[in-house]
């Protein structure tokens, strides 16, 4: 795994319509109207925010490699897959990320069980002095809240959280080389954590692909301990973890508004927003529930027809969409793309 | 007063460290104290003996979080259990709490940004009050390399708190930090107690080379042939991933640190140096602060720290166990120049300020206009603080001026290096004090020899087996 193979199925799954920053905007998670429309259209959720620090230099290396290997192309504005790209999607692993539920809050997930693996390593051992390898303060006063009225100077309880999290892992479908990964970022009283640089030489691989795959194990091992009974501590650890609202805050602003009978002129106005805002959160408040009421904006007719033609026409391009209809704005297209996406 | 019975019943020693009990007297008298100790002299002795004697709180105003909580876990540790430290950090609810019942503490840390806070300011009107403790005091001075405009804020709460007694605590102290200090803190006659910041043990050197390539060579073949642990100063994050990657080549147990290392990284960096599997760190100035090992043995200069104050303070984490230790400065001509240039690109210029403040004005966020003119996080911060006391003209005019004293400072540097006078009593003369007596391995402008310890390396530990990720967990959990 490493970021070209990600690009390369995000493209395919793009299918042609769509800029190469597009691609770009998606793993960063940016929450513009057009990004979040797009994972919905393109089904690329798995995906979105996986890398929040991605530099645009490093993405656009990426890019020129799968240009270069005659996998991409890139025809007038819009990039897709050659023939060989094609063939090359059909081969590649199955990805097990979940972008869309995660944001990389997986990372606060893991600080807190690197700080409470840490704490429980010297406490059990007697040592109650130490220096805490996670700064964050939230993260301290989380671990010193989890492990209050916990007999964490007893080293049969820190054994029982090792077996948890060893259990944890056997069953999150992780690989062997992602469970390394994880160990090993994992410091104590006896052994010290290692850098990305020092596994890196230590493996043979990138940092960016061991990053990639440390992420993707995160990912795997979250669901797990969510819904499972049997890793208290682990689901303790992963509290306030999952996003709870897929809306942005802006976003939830506006949806109480509009549940208020607020029209969108008003609440543009109300919010001192532009139109095309309140444009972008109404999209994205119908993308994350299945029972908005599209009909408010749309007629049923409208929809059916957008719909059929969208199909005959094999594509979901805002731009020929319009040629077509032009009565309707952007915003009823979209609008119409997004709600009824289940439809097809 | 019998002190030294306080001392051994509360805190178990028999005897005072130098400096210590004469600091106890002074504020015990009720006199504002400058402090000036050494790091690892026991500072918080000074506030902790004579707040058990005293009616009242201790309020203790500290510039790091992470150094607060040290200290009050410390603290705790050693059985005061009435110390609680106070930071924007801690959840609101809980801080309200903590803030409602703060006279049942003894010993509050607090950062300087909650003087600002009113439900705090509040409270501490009806708190009997028996000494403020200004730590770290020289971060108030702008002149200084720790400059936090927060501190400034000091001044001002004092002055309406009645001015309580005052302790102001600092490790390294010019006579220009010194007089930041007394007047913006409104201190009236303080007593000076300073402590020499002479460091027998550590010996100084300095190499004059004609290259960067030259340095390069020098370092891989001091690393190789002398012992550890030590530290290696460069000045870019670049340099010194550079340094890191030939020394690790000539397998050297080295890693680079630097503020462009992802945070995890870089705590794990510094955990594996005070465990002793990294022998070596190259790193920028970003490294050091909070971190405790003792039995550093070298500290090596690859540029020109801008001040001599850096220089000391950065040499000063060599050889806290008292062993001999040997710093190492490596200076070619362009090193002054590079300085200069890293110096000057720090401060805000005209433009930038210009800009800035035009931005804000105009009802821009100033955390955008500060992105915009190009201001860095501490810029920000001192224009500020600036803005809400001076126009605009002022402003320009005062980090002209602070412009000017920095390079200054730099030529103070640079003197000591090029000056061919003994480097311990130039550093030393720089902070007002005379160095009494020098020992044997003083420095290279006093003559040293090669000093045999240097040479005594133990032969490379076997490199750890690679052990399974179950294994590892049950290493560390059991």
């Amino acid at each position: 795994m490493n970021l070209s193979s990600i690009l390369l199925f995000v493209i395919s799954k793009m299918d042609g319509q769509r800029t190469l920053n597009a691609g770009f905007h998606l793993l960063r998670g940016k929450k513009s109207g057009q990004t979040l429309t797009d994972v919905e259209y393109f089904n690329v959720k798995p995906f979105f925010g996986i890398l929040p620090k991605l530099e645009d230099s490093t993405y656009a290396k990426a890019i020129d490699e799968l240009m270069e290997a005659g996998l991409l192309i890139q025809d007038d504005k819009f990039v897709c897959l050659t023939q060989q790209g094609n063939k090359k999607v059909e081969e590649l692993p199955e990805f097990h990320f979940r972008g869309w539920d995660y944001r990389g809050r997986e990372m606060v997930f893991f600080s807190r069980i690197a700080l409470l693996v840490q704490t429980l390593s010297y406490m059990s051992k007697g040592e109650s002095s130490f220096t805490p390898i996670q700064r964050d303060r939230d993260t301290q006063l989380f671990v010193k809240r989890l492990l209050e009225r916990q007999p964490y100077t007893d080293p049969g309880f820190s054994k029982r959280i090792g077996d948890e999290l060893k259990m944890a892992l056997l069953q999150s479908g992780m690989s062997d080389v992602q469970k390394y990964i994880f160990a090993c970022r994992l410091t104590g009283r006896s052994e010290t954590a290692k850098t990305w640089d020092q596994l890196a030489a230590e493996l043979g691989e990138g940092t960016d692909v061991l990053r990639l795959l440390f992420i993707e194990s995160l990912h795997r091992l979250l669901p797990i301990v969510e819904e499972s009974d049997d890793f208290p501590f682990l689901t303790k650890s992963a509290f306030e973890i999952k996003v709870h609202s897929y809306l942005t805050d802006s976003a939830l602003h506006t949806k109480k508004l509009f549940d208020r009978g607020h029209s969108m002129e008003s609440i543009a106005s109300i919010r001192n927003l532009k139109m095309s805002t309140i444009e972008d959160h109404v999209i994205e408040m119908a993308m994350n529930d299945k029972r908005f009421p599209v009909t408010h904006f749309v007629s049923e007719d409208q929809i059916r027809a957008v719909i059929s033609k969208s199909a005959e026409m094999g594509t979901k391009r805002l731009k020929l969409l319009k040629k077509e209809f032009d009565t309707l704005s952007y915003f009823e297209l979209r609008l119409i793309l997004t709600a009824r996406k289940d439809v097809e | 007063m019998d002190l030294k019975r306080v001392l051994l019943e509360r805190f178990g020693y028999e005897n005072f460290r130098p400096g210590q009990e004469e600091v106890i007297r002074h504020v015990l008298d009720n006199r504002d104290t400058i402090a000036i100790l050494p790091t690892g002299m026991g500072k918080s002795l000074c506030y902790q003996l004579p707040g058990i004697i005293m009616e009242g709180s201790v309020l203790i105003i500290s510039p790091l979080v992470s150094l607060m909580e040290d200290q009050a876990m410390r603290m705790r540790r050693n059985g005061e259990k009435q110390v609680i430290a106070l930071t924007s950090f801690l959840p609101y609810i809980e801080r309200q709490r903590i803030i409602g019942e703060l006279q049942n503490y003894k010993f509050i840390f607090i950062s300087p940004e909650m003087l600002t806070q009113e439900s705090f300011g509040r409270q501490l009107k009806r708190l009997p009050i028996s000494l403020v403790v200004v730590d770290e005091a020289h971060c108030i001075s702008q002149w200084g390399f720790d400059f936090r405009p927060d501190y400034l804020r000091i001044g001002d709460f004092l002055k309406q708190s009645g001015n309580p007694p005052l302790l102001a605590l600092t490790a390294t102290a010019d006579e220009k930090v010194l007089n930041d200090i007394q007047r913006y803190l409104g201190m009236e006659n303080p007593i000076v107690q300073r402590h020499s910041l002479d460091r027998p043990n550590i010996s100084y050197s300095i190499r004059q080379v004609n290259s960067a390539f030259e340095k390069t060579k020098w370092i891989k073949d001091r690393v190789t042939q002398t012992v550890g642990p030590g530290i290696i100063y460069a000045s870019s994050r670049k340099r010194a991933d550079e340094l890191a990657i030939e020394l690790q080549l000539e397998g050297v147990a080295v890693q680079s640190y630097h503020a462009g290392k992802e945070q995890d990284d870089r705590s794990i960096i510094q955990e594996q140096f005070l465990s002793g599997e990294l022998e070596w760190i190259c790193a920028t100035n970003a490294f050091g602060m909070g971190v405790h090992k003792d039995d550093i043995r070298q500290v090596i200069h690859d540029h020109l720290p801008p001040t001599v104050a850096a220089y000391i303070q950065e040499v000063g984490r060599a050889g806290r166990d008292g062993r001999p230790a040997a710093a190492t400065l490596l200076y070619m001509q362009t090193d002054e120049q590079t300085t200069s240039f890293i110096i000057q690109s720090d401060l805000p210029g005209e433009e930038e300020i210009r800009h800035y403040t035009k931005m804000v004005s105009e009802g821009n966020p100033p955390g955008e206009a500060a992105e915009l003119a190009s201001l860095t996080e501490t810029g920000k911060r001192v224009i500020d603080y600036y803005r809400e006391r001076y126009p605009l003209e002022e402003i320009l005019l005062r980090l002209d001026r602070l412009s000017n004293e920095k390079n200054e400072e730099l030529q103070q540097m640079t003197q000591l290096v090029k000056g061919g006078a003994c480097i311990r009593q130039s550093a030393l003369s720089y902070f007002g004090e005379l160095c009494r007596r020098k020992p044997e391995e003083c420095c290279s402008n006093c003559g040293l020899n090669d000093s045999g310890w240097l040479y005594e390396k133990e032969s490379k530990k076997s490199a750890k087996e690679r052990v399974s990720w179950d294994e590892r967990i049950t290493i560390l959990l059991g």
